[in-house]
């Protein structure tokens, strides 16, 4: 962690802070994830001009940053895209409670007209002050504000690029995270308003939606065979009758899933 | 000039190829008069040597005549024209030969018997010079067809530099962004800090845009470029990043195509130690072996990371450039090993 260095000093050329109303002992609980320990400095150094801003951790990577949060429960993060081990979407992906995001990024094209599109906070790097005056104003109307985290994720979900589908699936397990790569994952089935991801044996639950998910996934990889049921179709082994009028899909490792009259339709339009 | 001119050695294997000539005119020769075998080879090789270069001579009607189908019947009838005349002076040659023959070597009848020859002879020159007009052609095509294949792969080699001149222009705007962040939040702690690092994005910057216009300059210079660039990543990743050198001398002053390295280093960077937490060393190493230069770079990256867009874009542009300029002789690999990543190029070692 990086002390801080020069304080108020920091605030620069000619920035008014934005003071919070006379007297209110409102503080924003911060928390700055980046892995540039500069940019760490110069971020703290920066907010270091508004007395509203605590600053109670800063972290090096998006998986010190889940943790964080869960320790923490600070009220806004100040998120690096471009992270080790997790990107800043990916660690918004995880967060299971609303937290106000103020992205920050050096460049990313597709990322910026998402936050345009959206309507999301985000500072560039260089940073510079003013701007961030700026961003911190309209944030702190955000703060506390239930619904944050949706917009957050669909943010980030419209941030990869169009041909870009992502390769991994993150569940997170209170502090820690498990990162399943999409090839590993047999099925998914909706269980109320989580996803049971089923991977080799092994079960997580996420919570997001099944309908969520399918359409982040390549649907050339994944159909969904049953209202409940999406399937990695290279774990099919075959499809055998049941019953009349209805159908079981026979995984390679013999777990038997039903298929509705659709989803074999839309099964065979892959096959 | 004809080709057989152009390369040492080529006019010893074309008169070889004339041997048999000589061998079936002097064949012919001893059939069509009652000669000795002796008196056949000492007309029949001489007068095979003398169509040899006298089929030389044809080269430059060839050149000046390229094949045409609108021009066949001109073509056609030059060519006879030229190939009757060639066998005619031939012919002078070979009736003097005779001559030194019968008067020089005491061959009895030698030239009489040349004499009844002529017809047979001028029929037999003619065919033989319109073989080797075709023969030049022949050379000429394949001439043309090799020049083609050259000027195409010089054009590849233009489009490949151009392509990575404008990919050097557009500079990569998240190192740029990111090194001046750097230096802003330096410039409020460590002010010596902050204009060493401006020396060291000037001097990246002046290498890269100035460099674009160069194809080819020293390893040396490709190293101390690539030195500027990860002294800046030094900083911005402390801890994170540390860079070892192995090159030797000798292969310093080694001819490479400029920001040859340049693409791999940022690789190292962007797809390795930027995704690994704990960061590592990047080793380049270089050295000049039996006539060719080895550069090998290696870096610490995460196996389970997801591939960061652009990955395979550089490594596919150095392999192309130095494919277009060696062709079949250079060698670009990449493999990982457990957590490192390793790139190592080997082409022939050129020096100015």
């Amino acid at each position: 962690m990086s002390g801080g260095g020069t304080g108020r000093a920091g605030g620069g050329a000619g920035v008014t802070p934005e003071l919070p109303g006379a007297g209110d002992p409102k503080r924003i609980r911060t928390l700055i994830v980046d892995d540039e320990p500069l940019a760490r400095s110069l971020l703290r150094e920066y907010l270091a001009a508004h007395p509203d801003i605590e600053i109670v951790a800063e972290c090096a990577n998006g998986f010190e940053a889940v943790k964080a949060v869960a320790e923490h429960e600070p009220d806004l993060l100040f998120l690096d895209i471009q992270m080790p081990k997790l990107t800043g979407f990916e660690v918004v992906d995880l967060l299971e409670r609303d937290v106000a995001v103020v992205f920050v990024t050096a460049y990313d094209e597709h990322a910026l007209k998402a936050f345009d599109v959206h309507a999301i906070d985000y500072v560039l790097k260089p940073l510079e002050p003013a701007r961030l005056a700026r961003t911190l104003e309209h944030v702190r109307r955000l703060i506390g504000v239930p619904g944050t985290n949706a917009r957050y994720r669909e943010v980030a979900a419209a941030s990869l690029p169009e041909t870009k589908r992502p390769d991994r699936i993150l569940i997170r397990d209170q502090a820690k995270v498990h990162v399943v790569p999409v090839e590993q994952v047999d099925y998914l089935e909706a269980l109320d308003d989580y996803v049971c991801v089923h991977a080799g044996g092994v079960k997580h639950l996420k919570q997001q939606t099944l309908a969520e998910l399918e359409r982040l996934l390549d649907p050339e990889r994944f159909v969904r065979i049953h209202r409940s049921y999406l399937l990695n179709v290279e774990r099919l082994a075959r499809i055998e009758p049941f019953g009349k009028d209805s159908r079981v899909a026979v995984l390679k490792s013999g777990a038997e899933l039903p298929v509705s009259r659709a989803g074999y339709q839309r099964l065979a339009k892959l096959m | 000039m004809h080709p057989v001119f152009s390369q040492h050695g080529r006019l010893h294997i074309y008169l070889a190829a004339w041997i048999p000539v000589a061998a079936l005119l002097a064949g012919l020769l001893a059939a069509s008069q009652a000669r000795t075998g002796v008196e056949a080879v000492a007309l029949g090789l001489p007068l095979a040597m003398n169509a040899a270069f006298f089929s030389l001579a044809l080269w430059p009607l060839c050149k000046a005549m390229p094949l045409r189908g609108d021009r066949a019947v001109t073509l056609a009838i030059t060519h006879l024209v030229a190939a009757l005349l060639t066998s005619s002076v031939w012919l002078l040659f070979g009736a003097g030969w005779a001559g030194a023959l019968e008067y020089g070597a005491r061959v009895t009848g030698a030239f009489a018997r040349f004499r009844a020859d002529v017809p047979l002879l001028l029929v037999v020159g003619s065919l033989l010079f319109i073989l080797s007009s075709t023969v030049n052609y022949l050379i000429l095509a394949f001439e043309a067809t090799r020049e083609a294949e050259r000027a195409a792969l010089e054009l590849k080699i233009h489009a490949r530099d151009a392509e990575l001149r404008a990919l050097r222009a557009q500079l990569n705007p998240h190192f740029l962004f990111n090194s001046l962040n750097a230096i802003g939040a330096l410039a409020g702690s460590d002010a010596a800090g902050a204009r060493r690092m401006c020396s060291l994005l000037s001097e990246f910057l002046r290498r890269t845009l100035v460099r674009g216009a160069e194809r080819e300059l020293p390893l040396a210079e490709e190293v101390d470029l690539a030195d500027a660039y990860l002294g800046i990543e030094e900083v911005r990743f402390g801890d994170r990043l540390r860079v070892e050198h192995d090159v030797e001398t000798s292969a310093l002053d080694c001819r490479v195509p400029s920001l040859l390295l340049q693409p791999l280093v940022e690789n190292a960077i962007a797809h390795g130690i930027a995704a690994v937490v704990e960061g590592g060393v990047i080793h380049i190493r270089a050295r000049e072996r039996g006539g060719r230069l080895e550069i090998e770079i290696d870096n610490p990256f995460d196996a389970e990371a997801p591939r960061r867009p652009g990955h395979g874009v550089g490594l596919g542009n150095v392999r192309e450039r130095l494919a277009a300029r060696h062709p079949g002789q250079s060698r670009v690999e990449a493999r990982s090993n457990g957590d490192r990543y390793q790139v190592t190029l080997s082409l022939p070692a050129v020096r100015a």
